[in-house]
């Protein structure tokens, strides 16, 4: 739902999660000089795996990137609406399938998950093969690259890394900075 | 900025340019009901950066508040509204206080999309809120 206003004051809305609060509201953490690389993602493979074997192979475990637009030959993403379980605040929904589709922009965030396996992180805004523009929570291993490489600018992140852990104010498990391991 | 309008620029006097080379690279996890646009306009406190641009970010809202031509606003209804794609900078004022100017493109519960700019103090975030800012730091700061 969306509604236009012209002007006027609203106090926005905060939820309650499940879990208990979190006195640290931002975790942050830097490093001294940017590394960029320029990667093109291999038709035919899966967001992922073009992902993250040639970062990985370049000795690059946790990133943030830019992926610019390109045609994929499939792609899935999900929505979050609000967890019917009450288990978190959201969750996110199946997996939509937007056939044969194009993505306009979009951010991935590269880290590991809590099995330290590599993990991909991505949104973005598309355009579905019956040319709806949408936008979501894209799902990598089910999305398989077009015909024509994409371009994606990585900002690598060294000195510390991208890992996900279980957030107990959320009840989820979530990516967040750590001192490498 | 115009009077009755904060989300629109009035028209520059001068074209400016400015050099400079790109710094530190910080990566920011903001948390639940934090504003995004003053997440990170406290993360370039917390880091110490005076001007930033947005490397990457993603992450979920309550609701999304947009800014609209008029000076008005568009709410997108959640929870969630999923940030799909965003760019922005930081800029910090005299007085050394970080600014931030971010728009983006916003999808709702069915995937349909909003875009605009985000308006400061009315973008809570949901579950959580990705962020990479890397620092600009400008040849000559008096101009900056």
């Amino acid at each position: 739902m969306t509604r236009t206003i012209k002007t006027g004051y609203h106090h926005p809305r905060m939820l309650r999660h499940a879990g208990s609060f979190n006195p640290v509201r931002i975790q942050s953490m830097h490093y001294q000089s940017g590394r960029h690389i320029r990667l093109e993602l291999t038709p035919g493979r899966t967001l992922y795996d073009a992902l993250v074997e040639p970062l990985y192979k370049i000795g690059v475990t946790s990133a943030s990137t830019t992926i610019l637009g390109g045609y994929f030959d499939h792609l899935e993403y999900c929505v979050a609406p609000p967890d019917s379980s009450g288990k978190a605040v959201i969750a996110y929904s199946s997996p939509i399938d937007a056939g044969e589709a194009f993505m306009v922009f979009g951010n991935a965030t590269f880290g590991k998950d809590m099995e330290g396996r590599p993990l991909v992180h991505c949104h973005a805004t598309l355009r579905t093969e019956t040319g709806q523009v949408k936008g979501g929570h894209i799902v990598p291993q089910a999305s398989v690259i077009g015909p024509t490489p994409l371009s994606v600018l990585v900002t690598a992140i060294e000195g510390f890394e991208l890992r996900q852990a279980f957030d107990e104010e959320t009840n989820i498990p979530l990516l967040k900075p750590h001192r490498e391991s | 900025m115009t009077a009755d309008n904060p989300t629109r620029q009035a028209p520059s006097q001068v074209v400016t340019t400015e050099t400079g080379r790109m710094g530190r690279v910080a990566y920011a996890r903001i948390a639940p009901n934090e504003d995004l646009v003053q997440g990170i306009e406290k993360m370039c406190l917390a880091e110490g950066f005076e001007n930033a641009f947005v490397r990457g970010g993603l992450g979920s809202l309550v609701d999304a508040c947009l800014g609209t031509l008029d000076g008005g606003y568009q709410q997108v209804t959640g929870p969630a509204v999923e940030v799909v794609s965003m760019a922005g900078e930081v800029r910090s004022t005299e007085s050394g206080t970080p600014v931030a100017s971010l728009a983006g493109i916003v999808a709702d519960t069915d995937g349909n999309v909003y875009g605009g700019p985000f308006l400061a103090g009315w973008n809570p975030v949901c579950m959580t809120f990705e962020v990479t800012l890397e620092e600009w730091l400008p040849d000559n700061p008096d101009t900056a």
